[in-house]
């Protein structure tokens, strides 16, 4: 520990004002709460400064994103609460195990205003890149030389940063298990798989999540898809394959049976294409009866049709009983009319 | 009819019982467990307008929600259990006659199609207004759909309750074509829409609001109906029952101030709510047309 005050105050000398002053209050303050020397298994000393505006020197910073080329402002505030419900403030998580260019360093003076971009892949979050690149996303990547997501195309929606002035930082990024960490993976899955995304609303999960309650009860897309390593169901390794959809959905219905995991999670009811596939088939019943039997034989056909009967009578019991008491009312108000024409020639 | 004479009806003495209790307090629960239903179940099925998403968080959202519609569901349950129980013994127990067949059946009857054809001609105006029995043929027809549309409910709710118990009892190389929990959840969908819809429209404007009845007939409520009101809604029943001279057995003191002022209370604002709902939902729509 090394106290230089006043070597210190020469040295800043040619600063502006405000900031001298801002600088000594921070400064006065690091001094006064010990240790100064930062080290692992600790967050006490960053959070001392890093929760309160007037004990900082710089309360935000633009940044560039590697990748997207988008200007963001950090924070450089700390909201205690928020980052111990983060994925990121957990009880043997700490600081510089991201911030590893502030390992030992010496905190008398603050420490030195740009670190080195964290690094999240290298010793964290290596496992999931390395099922990512197993998944169908990247295996069609290669094959159809498509841009499929990288990294930062699902992820930077999530790095939300709860500061009251509203900026984005992937370190307070909710837990897997936070609605609302949830509730964005659906419109993240849904912005490129649209249809998907509105078959899902269809279905007794979808219709939950589409008012707004995502919580662990109700799965959304990567609860039976998988997070990283997302696999077409034709493949066995796949979470909604025939080897593994019995233990996907027993998760949440303990006793799950074979009849059980043959739902059709994605009704196609509402999607005009499917009806012309089932009109198609019927056309060409006669040059390819197998597409007939095929279409016969798919779930969603049955689907279809009980919706489109229920619409028919629908429309037909709405529009039959209304056209009864409106010419009801009708027939009421001209039979009044009549008696009481009937009553004033009596009268005259 | 006047406001006026309005008021001379209401203000008759003498009264006949047109409902039992027992039929009064089947409709009370009916209503309880109706709108308990509608209103934690219509959020799902009109998911994506904000209306749906306020009146869903209203009863607690997920899963509170759908605890509510699941007693309520019970509730329903209990109701028709006690009907069924009440046909049964007076069909095998006490052998009374006229359930099936006759002018106090709720089943239709010849008689219907022709009060269907007096109506239309009456609408079309080549004809008086027919004249009706005990039950008027859409009130037989609100009641078949009742019990028509309590089966499916029920039936189809308890798939969605029970998915796994269901899907269980039927082989793999069916399941695989007919995918029964997600049949139920269409079904259960668009026959709620079908009876809230009938509901909140027809039975209200055909019941309640009605032009002499306006805002509501209390007759459900409390039991009781005047004697003019019954002759000009069922003059052939008020003749029948003259003839076989058991008119003076269901003349009843009229309700009184208090209970008519208390089936208000409760009638009107479920009234409302009903109507609120249908416009929500005719509104949804409109929007989904446009």
């Amino acid at each position: 520990m090394v106290y230089k005050p006043k070597r210190n105050m020469v040295g800043l000398s040619s600063l502006k004002k405000y900031r001298l002053i801002s600088f000594l209050i921070t400064f006065v303050a690091t001094a006064l709460v010990l240790p100064a020397i930062l080290f692992a298994g600790d967050n006490g000393p960053c959070i001392e400064c890093h929760t309160k505006q007037e004990k900082l020197n710089v309360l935000e910073k633009a940044k560039v994103d590697p990748i997207s080329g988008e200007i963001k402002v950090a924070s450089m505030l700390i909201d205690e609460a928020i980052y111990k419900a983060s994925a990121h403030g957990g009880e043997d998580f700490f600081c510089i195990d991201c911030h590893q260019d502030l390992d030992g360093v010496d905190l008398t003076e603050g420490h030195k205003p740009n670190l080195k971009p964290v690094d999240c892949i290298t010793f964290c979050h290596d496992d999931p890149a390395e099922d990512y690149l197993q998944s169908s996303h990247v295996k069609l990547m290669k094959e159809n030389n498509k841009d499929v997501p990288t990294c930062k195309d699902c992820h930077s929606g999530l790095s939300y940063h709860y500061t009251p002035l509203g900026e984005k930082s992937p370190r307070d990024v909710p837990r897997g298990v936070d609605p609302l960490h949830r509730r964005l993976t659906v419109e993240a899955c849904g912005s490129c798989h649209q249809d998907y995304l509105d078959s899902y609303k269809n279905n007794a999960h979808g219709q939950v999540t589409s008012l707004g309650y995502t919580i662990t009860d109700v799965p959304v897309c990567f609860d039976c898809h998988g997070k990283h390593k997302i696999l077409n169901s034709s493949d066995p390794e796949s979470k909604v394959g025939k080897e593994r959809i019995l233990e996907t959905c027993g998760s949440c219905h303990a006793n799950a049976n074979a009849s059980f995991v043959k739902h059709v999670e994605h009704p196609q009811i509402k999607n005009i294409t499917y009806y012309k596939t089932m009109l198609a088939a019927i056309k060409g019943a006669r040059s390819n009866p197998e597409n007939l039997k095929k279409v016969i034989k798919n779930p969603q056909t049955i689907l279809c049709i009980v919706f489109v009967m229920y619409i028919g009578i629908l429309a037909f019991t709405f529009s039959s009983f209304g056209l009864h008491s409106l010419l009801s009312w009708f027939a009421i108000v001209r039979d009044e009319r009549k008696r009481k024409g009937h009553a004033d020639e009596e009268q005259h | 009819m006047s406001a006026r004479e309005r008021d001379m009806l209401m203000k008759s003495n003498i009264n006949y019982l047109r409902f039992r209790f027992f039929h009064r307090f089947c409709h009370f629960l009916i209503i309880i467990s109706f709108f308990g239903l509608v209103l934690t179940g219509m959020p799902l099925a009109f998911r994506s307008y904000d209306w749906a998403k306020w009146l869903y968080e209203l009863f607690g959202g997920y899963p509170t929600a759908g605890y509510i519609h699941r007693i309520c569901a019970l509730i329903t349950f209990f109701a028709a259990f006690i009907h069924f129980i009440y046909l049964f013994y007076n069909i095998s127990v006490k052998k009374k006659k006229g359930f099936f067949w006759g002018p106090n059946s709720l089943l239709i009857q010849p008689r219907d199609i022709f009060d269907i054809i007096g109506d239309i001609k009456w609408f079309m105006g080549i004809g008086k207004k027919p004249t009706f029995d005990r039950w008027i043929y859409w009130e037989k027809f609100e009641y078949l759909s009742l019990m028509w549309g309590t089966l499916v409910m029920a039936v189809t709710g308890l798939i969605l309750w029970f998915p796994v118990q269901f899907t269980k009892i039927i082989p793999v190389s069916v399941a695989s074509i007919i995918d029964l929990p997600s049949i139920a959840l269409i079904v259960h969908r668009y026959e709620a829409i079908l009876a809230a819809g009938f509901i909140f429209t027809i039975h209200f404007f055909h019941t309640h609001l009605l032009p002499e009845k306006m805002p509501v007939d209390e007759a459900i409520f409390t039991g009781r109906i005047t004697e003019e009101e019954f002759k000009h809604e069922r003059l052939n029943q008020f003749k029948r029952l003259e003839n076989q001279r058991q008119l003076d057995s269901y003349k009843v003191a009229p309700p009184s101030l208090f209970v008519s002022f208390l089936t208000r209370l409760f009638a009107v604002p479920i009234l409302i709510t009903g109507l609120i709902m249908v416009g929500l939902m005719f509104s949804a729509l409109l929007v989904w047309a446009i």
